[in-house]
């Protein structure tokens, strides 16, 4: 059964909305093709308060997910990392499976990142590292309140980073299809440009 | 209308939307704050033709909706928490007064300490004022709670005021699918509230007097006969319900293999859910059990409970809610089942072993590996006795995530 | 007849936890250990020690706090700690005090499992 733990690292308050937008680009995208999701907000890490490292999930399952009511991802095999730093401090890669695929927005190199995870004891488990520097390709803060708190009904989903990560993490891992992810997103112009400059290594 | 993939509140803003509440009072505190979030925006956007109050507190916030209440407008408010249990004193007055108020709350453990997770121990302290109490487990319960509650209790046999209940996060911020109705037939089920004395300069009423001695018994039993009553409207409701939106929704409880289960777990809210995975494999591996999830909490549907029951051998009744020092050495639910089982309507030859199961106390998940281990112990339970009256699932059973 | 003291619920101790869940304030020349915020960190302030005048206006107006002073009146930052708020830079009379990307440097901060 082939369950896809997908974990997004984002900034609080200032890239909280983009951090959503991964998880629900991703989740609509399956959710177009049957499968099973599970999209959440982390309740945990407080997000209201700018610059906290803040987590949001998304489970994709081809099987109904029999836990829906937990908290977190405790094995992601997809990590996001929209702001590169927090590898610096945290294990990113924690109770990730030996094969875990890494998605970076940054504007460094694969070099650095591997570099900067260096006190990570993880680091091996990871298979694929994807670096895209989304913050160029689509800049800006998006502030969208609406879709937090279990509202819902804001404006469209995927207008900056987020759809660009999205994009690049179904190119990269074909978890969902990429042309499904480009049907939802709402910036499908920086989605595009994210898909083309992505660089991939495999280690 | 296409199914929508959206979180408890979203299901109950949106219920209230085509229902076109009249007077909302808003106050924020998490969980439930999505609600008054999405809320104000429909009233801001045209979306919603209705009065949005921001009160004070929770306290102002009952006594507004108590006050449009009793002038005819059909009202929406909310909580979680303590904030449920701040505005206690307003609740005996707007049940007693018959405003079928609803509010809707995303359930939260009371303080202290503070913690954002769930327990139903908030809603559930409010469960001798005189509301209508039930849970939802589900997005798609929420929605249907929503219109189904004020149908039943804008009933001119019923008015009652409506507790709308569900887990905080667990059913309030996760999505599920849910069937938005069409306008049509929300129109269809639920008609317009008609307050029978509304507050009014023309025609002027004095609600809630003073009274003598005499008068009590007498005015607390129509609200007892308006309480009992409510299962006739419940389900009549919920069959018209089921008629309009072609739909299958249980009135009092939900049974899962309980035809010829002999241990059973009663529980409700979310985590009921789970409890069915569990089930499913428990069967496979041949052990007889089934789940009762109630609907209601006020009134007690003690007749299904105990008919459900009665052929069990052993029952474990999960709390996800505390009443220190309560009879069953456990929470809030327990007394209740038990008292079903020997006084409910229905004649129980063989009351079952009861054990009570304290779980996800504190907002902690409830996982599958933990319903098997309350299964393990029913079943011991049921050849015999139990060594012990309340298990804490929580300690006991620490499962990893 | 029963014996309700056996309803004594034994708790694991990993999970043991003082009554009401108080919390003894932090001793005074200790640290919170728990917290070292530093992770947090985007944009890191780097104090021009030779344009500094040491007019102690960013110590003062350090939220966290976590600026140092030393004896001769000079200022660092405690980089364990620091969350990169800015309002030091913010303060400064003569804008000695530079806001640079985190990812600039390498270590200075404690690895955690966990941010929180």
């Amino acid at each position: 059964m082939a369950v896809n733990e997908i974990t997004t690292w984002a900034c609080g308050v200032l890239q909280d909305t983009n951090g959503r937008d991964v998880s629900k680009v991703l989740g609509a995208a399956a959710g177009k093709e049957g499968k099973d999701i599970w999209v959440i907000d982390n309740y945990a890490d407080l997000p209201d308060r700018v610059n906290v490292p803040v987590r949001k999930y998304c489970k994709i399952s081809d099987e109904p997910i029999k836990e829906k009511f937990l908290y977190e991802n405790h094995h992601p095999n997809i990590v996001v990392l929209m702001e590169d730093v927090y590898a610096k401090a945290y294990n990113i890669l924690k109770g990730a499976p030996k094969g875990v695929t890494l998605v970076v927005n940054t504007n460094k190199d694969f070099d650095f990142v591997l570099d900067m995870m260096a006190a990570n004891p993880d680091k091996g488990k990871i298979k694929k590292l994807a670096v895209v520097d989304a913050s160029s390709i689509a800049p800006g803060v998006d502030r969208d309140l609406m879709d937090i708190e279990g509202a819902e009904g804001g404006s469209q989903i995927g207008k900056g980073i987020g759809a660009c990560l999205a994009a690049v993490v179904a190119k990269v891992t074909g978890v969902v299809s990429l042309d499904n992810v480009m049907a939802v997103v709402a910036n499908k112009e920086a989605a595009k440009k994210a898909v083309d400059s992505v660089k991939v290594k495999e280690l | 209308m296409p199914k929508k993939f959206i979180p408890g509140l979203a299901a109950a803003a949106n219920a209230a939307v085509q229902a076109d509440v009249d007077v909302i009072s808003s106050y924020p505190i998490r969980p439930y704050t999505g609600l008054m979030i999405q809320l104000s925006q429909a009233v801001a956007n045209g979306d919603l033709d209705a009065e949005f109050v921001h009160g004070e507190g929770e306290h102002g916030q009952l006594a507004i909706v108590h006050g449009a209440s009793l002038a005819g407008a059909r009202t929406m408010t909310g909580s979680s928490g303590v904030g449920v249990t701040y505005p206690m004193e307003v609740y005996s007055p707007i049940s007693g007064d018959r405003c079928p108020v609803q509010m809707v709350i995303a359930d939260r453990t009371l303080d202290p300490p503070g913690d954002f997770g769930q327990e139903h121990t908030d809603a559930l302290s409010t469960k001798d004022q005189g509301w209508l109490l039930g849970w939802a487990s589900l997005p798609q319960e929420v929605y249907d709670n929503t219109l189904i509650y004020y149908r039943v209790g804008e009933d001119p046999k019923v008015l009652l005021p409506q507790m709308n209940c569900h887990d905080g996060y667990f059913v309030s911020h996760i999505a599920n699918w849910v069937n938005i109705g069409e306008q049509s037939q929300v129109d269809e089920f639920l008609p317009p509230y008609k307050a029978q004395r509304p507050l009014d300069p023309l025609r002027p009423v004095g609600h809630g007097p003073q009274i003598y001695a005499n008068q009590g018994p007498a005015l607390e039993a129509t609200r007892f006969n308006a309480i009992w009553g409510a299962r006739e409207v419940i389900q009549q409701a919920v069959k018209e319900y089921n008629e309009i939106f072609k739909r299958d929704v249980d009135p009092f409880v939900e049974l899962y293999h309980m035809d010829d289960a002999e241990i059973a777990i009663f529980i409700q809210g979310c985590h009921a859910h789970t409890c069915k995975y569990a089930i499913d494999d428990l069967r496979k591996e041949g052990v007889k059990i089934g789940m009762v999830r109630p609907k209601w909490i006020r009134p007690f549907p003690s007749p299904e409970v105990a008919e459900a029951l009665s052929k069990c051998k052993a029952v474990g009744v999960v709390e996800t809610n505390n009443s220190f020092g309560a009879s069953g050495y456990a929470g809030q639910l327990t007394p209740e089942v038990c008292a079903a089982l020997v006084k409910g309507a229905v004649k129980v030859d063989k009351v079952p072993q009861v054990a009570s199961f304290m779980a996800g106390l504190g907002g902690h998940p409830v996982k599958i590996e933990q319903f098997k281990f309350m299964a393990e112990i029913l079943a011991k339970g049921a050849k015999g006795q139990f060594d012990k009256p309340t298990y804490w699932v929580d300690l006991e059973c620490e499962v990893e995530m | 007849m029963f014996d309700t003291k056996k309803l004594q619920v034994p708790i694991p101790a990993h999970l043991e936890i003082p009554e009401g869940g108080v919390v003894e304030s932090p001793k005074p020349d200790g640290e919170q250990d728990q917290f070292p915020s530093g992770g947090w960190r985007i944009l890191r302030s780097v104090i021009d020690q030779e344009r500094c005048t040491k007019c102690l206006t960013c110590w003062l107006a350090c939220p966290e706090p976590c600026i140092e002073l030393a004896e001769d009146r000079s200022v660092s930052i405690d980089l364990k700690y620091c969350k990169g708020c800015g309002c030091c830079a913010n303060v400064c009379p003569v804008q000695c005090i530079s806001r640079v990307p985190e990812s600039d440097f390498k270590g200075d901060v404690e690895f955690m499992d966990e941010p929180f």
